[in-house]
C-alpha cells in the first residue's frame, strides 16, 4: 500500500527537486526573455510616455510608422550597414581561417589576437575608435598625414560616417567568425586535397570548386548570425555617432533607443522593434530556403 | 530516508534566498534613532566638490541628516530618473532643468513646496523671475531656484589678439548681415592660404579657422538671434510655440546665413547634435567666438590652453535679449522623509546655501543680489564676467515650458539640423519644427 505512494511522494520529489536546479536559469529566460517579448508586443498597442497612462490605441502606432520618414530612413541605412559588414566579415573572417589554418610559425598567437575584439567590450572599442577616427589628433589621420594626406573627418562626415562604423563591425566580429570558418576548414578531408591535386586543380581552383561548397553549412551559420547580428548592431555605433552626423548612422536600434529612453515614447519603441523581429524573422526564412536547397554537402 | 530530508532543505534555502533577496531590495534611508540620510541627484561633478561643503554646513544645522549625493552623467541622469520615478522610485532632492519639468509635475512625480517656503520664510520674489516662474504650475511652486545659466560670448583671446583685432562691448548683428559682430567674425576666419574673410580671393571652401560657431543649439544659438530680432518663440508658459512667425524665422535664418551666406562658422556636418564637436572646436582653438551658458566657463578652462574673453552676446535689430536656463532643485512625491527633503531644499534656497555656491564660482545664484562673489571668483581667476551677469540682469527669455517637451525636444532639435547642413529652406525647417511643438 504505502510503497508505490511513496514511490510517487518521491517522484514528485525528483521532479521539484529538478525544477529547483533549473529555476535560476528558467526565471532568467522567463523574466529578462519571454516576459519581455510579450510586454513588447503588448506594448506596441498603447500610447506610453512612460511617467503618463498608457493608453490602448490598437494599432496606430503601426500606422504612425509606416507613414514615418525617420524610420523609413534609418531602415535603409539599417540595410546598408548589413550590405557592408556582412560581406565584409564573411569574406575578412574566411581569408583569416584560410590564413591560420596554414602550420606556419605563430598561427596561434595570430588566432588568438584576432579573436580579442570580440572579446572585448563593444562600449570600450567604441571609445579606442573613436579615438582612432578623431579628425585631428586620430591615429589614422596622424599616419596620413606623415605620407602627405590631409585626412579626412571619419566619423562627422556624413558620407563616411556609415563606411566608418561598419568597418570597426567587421574588425569586431571577423576574428569570431574566423573560429567557425576554421572549424569547418578542419573537417575537409586532406585527401580532397591530395585527388584534385592530382586531377592538376590549382588550389585558387580547388578552393572555389572543392573547399567553398563544402564549407556551405558553416557559410549558413555565419550568414545568418551575421546578418542577425548586424541589423541589431547598437553598442558601438552608440559610443562613437549617436547615429549622426545628423542621421546618417541612425540604424534603427538606435532609433529604438532615441525614442524609448530620449523621448521617453515607450508604445512606438515598442512598435519599431516588433517591426525589425518580423524583418529579421523574413531575412532568416528566406536565407535558410535558399541554403536548404543548395547545402547538402554534410561530409561524414 | 536522508535523500528526500536534503531535497527539502534546499529548497527551504532557496526560498529563503529568494525572500532575503527581496528584503534586502526594500530600501530605507531611516534607522531607529532618528537619523535620516536623503539622495540627492546631480549631474555636475565639479558643483559635487562645491555641494559637498554645503551638504556639511546643512549637517551642521540639521544634525540628524545627512545628503548622500549621486553623481550620473548628464546623458544618463534623465533616462535613469524618468524611468525610476515611473516606478515610484529613485533620489529624494534632485536637479531638474526647464524642459523636464512640465512632464515631471504632469506626472504626479514632484512634491509642490509652496507651505514649506513659506513657513521658512524664503520670498520668492527675491529670486531671478525667470527661475521660479520655470518651475511653477497651475499656481504651485514645485523648484526652489538654484542658479542662473545666462548665455555669453566666449572668445578665444590668443586668437583675437593674432588678428589685430578687439571685442567691443556692444556687439551689434542684423538680419541683412550688417553689424559689428559679423565684420568681426569676418576678421577672424582665416582661409587655408592665410586670408581672411574680409579679403579679396578670400576662399570659404577651405578656411581653417573659424570666426565663430553657428549650430544647431536652440539655448545658446537660434532663441538668441530670434529673441533679440524681437521674436516671441512662447508668449507664455504652456501656450503655443512659434517657429514661423517673420522675426522668428529670421532668427532661425540668421544662424543658417553665418554657415552659407557669410561663411564665418563650421556647417552642420561638424557640428550637428548628437554627434558634433562644435564645443570642441572651440576648445582646440578652431573657433574664435562662441556663445555658452557661463556653466560651460569651468569645464571650457579646463580643456583649453589659450586665454578665455567674455563679452555679452550681440545685440539684435531689437536690442539684446538672451536666454535664462535656470535649474532648481526639487523634491520627489515618492520620498519618505519629505520633511527632512523640505529642510533640505529650503535650506538650499537660502542666502548661505546660495551664496557658497556663488562664492565658489561654481555658479551665478539665482537669489537677486548674490552674484557678487561669482564675479570676484573668476576675476581672482584673471577672467571678467561682468558680462553674463549684466546680460542676466538685462532683457531675457526662457526655453519654452510646454507639456509633453521632453519627448518633442529631440525631434525639434533633429528637425533644426537641416538648418546647418542647407538641406532645405529655413522656412520648411520652420514649419515642421512648429508642427513638431505643438501637435498633439
Amino acid at each position: 500500500m504505502s510503497r508505490p505512494r511513496r514511490e510517487r511522494a518521491s517522484g514528485w520529489g525528483n521532479t521539484a527537486f529538478g525544477m529547483a536546479l533549473i529555476a535560476p536559469s528558467l526565471i532568467g529566460v522567463v523574466a529578462f526573455l519571454l516576459a519581455p517579448v510579450v510586454l513588447v508586443l503588448g506594448l506596441s498597442l498603447f500610447d506610453w510616455r512612460l511617467l503618463a497612462r498608457p493608453e490602448f490605441i490598437g494599432l496606430a502606432n503601426y500606422q504612425d510608422a509606416f507613414g514615418d520618414p525617420t524610420v523609413g530612413h534609418s531602415l535603409l541605412v539599417t540595410v546598408l550597414y548589413v550590405v557592408i559588414s556582412v560581406p565584409g566579415t564573411t569574406v575578412l573572417s574566411l581569408l583569416f581561417a584560410l590564413l591560420v589554418n596554414r602550420q606556419l610559425p605563430g598561427m596561434h598567437l595570430a588566432r588568438a589576437l584576432l579573436i580579442i575584439p570580440w572579446m572585448a567590450t563593444p562600449v570600450a572599442l567604441g571609445l579606442v575608435w573613436s579615438w582612432i577616427f578623431d579628425p585631428a589628433r586620430g591615429s589614422i589621420n596622424v599616419a596620413l598625414d606623415l605620407i602627405g594626406i590631409d585626412g579626412p573627418a571619419w566619423l562627422s562626415d556624413p558620407r563616411l560616417a556609415l563606411p566608418s562604423v561598419a568597418a570597426v563591425h567587421i574588425w569586431q566580429f571577423a576574428g569570431y567568425n574566423m573560429l567557425f570558418f576554421l572549424a569547418g576548414l578542419q573537417n575537409v578531408p586532406l585527401s580532397l586535397r591530395e585527388a584534385s591535386a592530382l586531377d592538376g586543380a590549382s588550389s585558387v581552383r580547388h578552393f572555389f570548386s572543392i573547399t567553398l561548397p563544402l564549407l556551405r553549412p558553416t557559410m549558413l551559420f555565419v550568414l545568418i548570425t551575421n546578418v542577425i547580428g548586424s541589423f541589431q548592431a547598437f553598442d558601438t555605433i552608440f559610443v562613437m555617432t549617436e547615429g549622426g552626423p545628423g542621421n546618417s548612422t541612425e540604424v534603427i536600434t538606435y532609433l529604438i533607443y532615441h525614442k524609448a529612453f530620449r523621448s521617453f515614447d515607450f508604445g512606438y519603441a515598442a512598435t519599431l522593434s516588433v517591426i525589425l523581429f518580423v524583418i529579421i524573422l523574413l531575412v532568416t526564412l528566406v536565407q535558410f530556403s535558399y541554403f536548404e536547397r543548395r547545402a547538402n554537402y554534410e561530409m561524414h | 530516508m536522508s535523500a528526500p530530508l536534503r531535497r527539502r532543505t534546499f529548497l527551504i534555502g532557496c526560498a529563503g534566498t529568494v525572500l532575503a533577496t527581496g528584503a534586502a531590495c526594500d530600501r530605507a534611508g531611516g534607522s531607529s534613532d532618528g537619523k535620516v540620510e536623503l539622495v540627492y541627484r546631480l549631474w555636475d561633478e565639479q558643483q559635487q566638490v562645491g555641494y559637498t561643503k554645503v551638504f556639511e554646513s546643512f549637517t551642521a544645522e540639521n544634525p540628524d541628516i545627512t545628503v548622500r549625493m549621486e553623481l550620473l552623467p548628464y546623458g544618463e541622469y534623465w533616462t535613469k530618473l524618468t524611468t525610476e520615478l515611473a516606478a515610484r522610485q529613485g533620489p529624494d532632492v534632485f536637479w531638474l532643468t526647464v524642459d523636464a519639468f512640465p512632464d515631471l509635475v504632469g506626472g504626479g512625480v514632484l512634491a509642490p513646496l509652496d507651505e514649506e517656503l513659506k513657513a521658512a520664510g524664503i520670498d520668492l520674489a527675491s529670486y531671478h523671475p525667470n527661475v521660479v516662474e520655470c518651475y511653477s504650475h497651475e499656481g504651485k511652486q514645485y523648484g526652489v531656484p538654484k542658479d542662473l545659466g545666462v548665455v555669453g560670448l566666449l572668445y578665444n583671446a590668443d586668437l583675437v589678439e593674432k588678428s589685430g583685432v578687439s571685442v567691443a562691448e556692444d556687439l551689434t548683428w542684423a538680419t541683412d548681415g550688417s553689424g559689428s559682430f559679423l565684420d568681426l567674425a569676418r576678421a577672424l576666419t582665416v582661409d587655408k592660404q592665410g586670408r581672411r574673410a574680409d579679403e579679396s580671393g578670400f576662399d570659404p571652401k577651405a578656411i581653417e579657422q573659424w570666426g565663430f560657431c553657428s549650430w544647431n543649439h536652440g539655448q545658446t544659438q537660434w532663441m538668441n538671434w530670434a529673441a533679440s530680432n524681437g521674436g516671441v518663440v512662447q508668449a507664455e508658459p504652456y501656450g503655443p510655440v512659434s517657429y514661423t512667425s517673420p522675426e522668428v524665422l529670421a532668427g532661425l535664418t540668421f544662424g543658417h546665413d553665418l554657415v552659407f551666406t557669410h561663411h564665418v562658422s563650421p556647417d552642420g556636418t561638424r557640428t550637428n547634435p548628437p554627434s558634433g564637436q562644435a564645443t570642441e572646436m572651440f576648445y582646440r582653438g578652431e573657433v574664435a567666438m562662441y556663445p555658452a551658458n557661463n556653466a560651460l566657463l569651468p569645464y571650457a578652462l579646463d580643456e583649453v590652453t589659450f586665454p578665455i574673453g567674455v563679452a555679452a552676446m550681440p545685440a539684435g535689430p531689437q536690442g539684446r535679449t538672451v536666454v535664462i536656463n535656470g535649474l532648481a532643485e526639487v523634491v520627489s512625491a515618492a520620498t519618505s522623509h519629505p520633511e527632512q527633503a523640505a529642510a533640505l531644499v529650503t535650506f538650499l534656497a537660502s542666502e548661505k546655501a546660495q551664496r557658497l555656491m556663488g562664492d565658489a564660482g561654481y555658479v551665478i545664484p539665482a537669489l537677486e543680489g548674490a552674484g557678487d562673489g561669482y564675479a570676484a571668483y573668476w576675476k581672482a581667476e584673471g577672467v571678467d564676467v561682468q558680462p553674463f551677469l549684466d546680460s542676466a540682469a538685462g532683457a531675457t527669455i526662457n526655453m519654452p515650458i510646454a507639456a509633453g517637451w521632453t519627448g518633442r525636444l529631440p525631434e525639434i532639435e533633429r528637425a533644426a539640423n537641416d538648418l546647418y547642413l542647407d538641406a532645405r529652406p529655413p522656412a520648411d525647417v520652420a514649419a515642421q519644427m512648429e508642427q513638431l511643438a505643438n501637435d498633439a
